[in-house]
C-alpha cells in the first residue's frame, strides 16, 4: 500500500486460514519445534489441552503474512510486531486475522504506520492480540 | 558432533548468553515452511526467506539451548525485521536472558534474540516471554 492511500483508522485486508493438523506438522518440520504437544495427538489428549495446538509462532506467522499483504517487501525490512498469546489455536480453527491502521507518525521520507491486530477463533476468541509497526516509503 | 547441554530454567541468570546457533535454511525448508503456513507470495518465488521462518529457526535454537518446566507458555514476542535473507544464507542466531522474576510461585523469563548474517549484521530481534510455574 502506498501511504497516501493510507489513513488512521482505516482497517486492513482480513485473511483467513484453516487450521489444518497436516499444515502443523509441516510447520514442526520446517521449523525444528517437535514438541509433541503440536504432533502427537496420543500425547495431547492426555494433557489439559485435550488435543493437540498449533505452534503459536505459525499462527504468528499467519500475522506477519496479513503484513506482507498489506505492505509488501517493506514489511520485511521494516516491519515489527509485539504481541500476546491468548489462547491456543487447534487443529479445524478457521483463524481470521484483522487489524486497522491507529496512527501513522510522518517522517522525512519514511512515515512510521501503527497498527492494532488481532487473530481470533470462529467463536470470536482471540488468539494473537497486539500491535505491529512498519516503515513506509513516503 | 556432541549436542552441547542444555542449560535448566532454574540455573539461567540474568545476562546468561544461551550459545550461539549457526544455520541456514535450505530451498526444501523454506519450501515446506510456504506450505505450513499456506504463503503463495510471490515475494519467496525469489529465493528470498520469509522472516518469520528466520525467526521460528532461532526460537527452536532456543529449546535446543535452554530447558524449562513443563507448564512453561509461551505468553509474548516481539520481533523486529531488520533485513532480508536469501536461501543458503548462513546466519547465527543470539540468545540472552534479559528478564527472571519470581513471584510467588509464578515465574517469568525474558529472552533477547538476534539473528545475524555474517559481521552481526542483524536481521531479526525480537523478545520471547514465557510464564513458567
Amino acid at each position: 500500500m502506498q501511504l497516501a492511500n493510507l489513513n488512521e483508522g482505516m482497517s486492513l485486508p482480513e485473511l483467513r486460514k484453516l487450521v489444518r493438523q497436516e499444515s502443523i506438522n509441516l510447520y514442526a518440520q520446517a521449523s525444528g519445534d517437535f514438541n509433541p504437544i503440536h504432533i502427537d495427538e496420543g500425547f495431547a489428549r492426555q494433557t489439559p489441552l485435550g488435543g493437540t495446538i498449533a505452534h503459536g509462532m505459525l499462527v504468528l506467522a499467519y500475522l506477519s503474512q496479513f503484513m506482507t499483504a498489506a505492505f509488501g517487501q517493506g514489511w520485511l525490512t521494516g516491519g515489527s510486531l509485539n504481541v500476546r498469546f491468548k489462547a491456543p489455536a487447534r487443529p479445524g480453527d478457521n483463524i481470521t486475522v484483522s487489524g486497522k491502521i491507529t496512527k501513522i507518525e510522518q517522517e522525512a521520507g519514511t512515515s512510521t504506520v501503527h497498527c492494532e491486530v488481532l487473530c481470533q477463533n470462529q467463536k470470536g476468541e482471540a488468539v494473537i492480540t497486539g500491535e505491529t509497526k512498519v516503515k513506509v516509503k513516503g | 558432533m556432541a549436542e552441547s547441554p542444555r542449560i535448566a530454567f532454574a540455573q539461567l541468570v540474568i545476562g546468561y548468553e544461551l550459545p550461539p546457533n549457526r544455520f541456514t535454511l535450505d530451498g526444501a525448508t523454506v519450501l515446506t515452511y510456504l506450505r505450513a503456513v499456506e504463503d503463495e507470495s510471490s515475494l519467496y518465488q525469489d529465493s528470498l526467506v520469509p522472516p518469520m521462518a528466520v525467526a521460528a529457526r532461532a526460537m527452536a535454537a532456543l529449546g535446543e539451548g535452554m530447558s524449562l518446566p513443563a507448564g512453561a507458555i509461551h505468553v509474548s514476542q516481539e520481533f523486529e525485521f531488520l533485513g532480508t535473507v536469501k536461501v543458503g544464507e548462513n546466519l547465527t542466531s543470539y540468545a540472552k536472558v534479559s528478564r527472571k522474576v519470581d513471584r510467588g510461585k509464578i515465574h517469568m523469563l525474558t529472552i533477547d534474540l538476534d539473528v545475524c548474517k555474517a559481521e552481526r549484521q542483524s536481521v531479526v530481534t525480537g523478545k520471547t516471554g514465557f510464564i513458567l510455574p
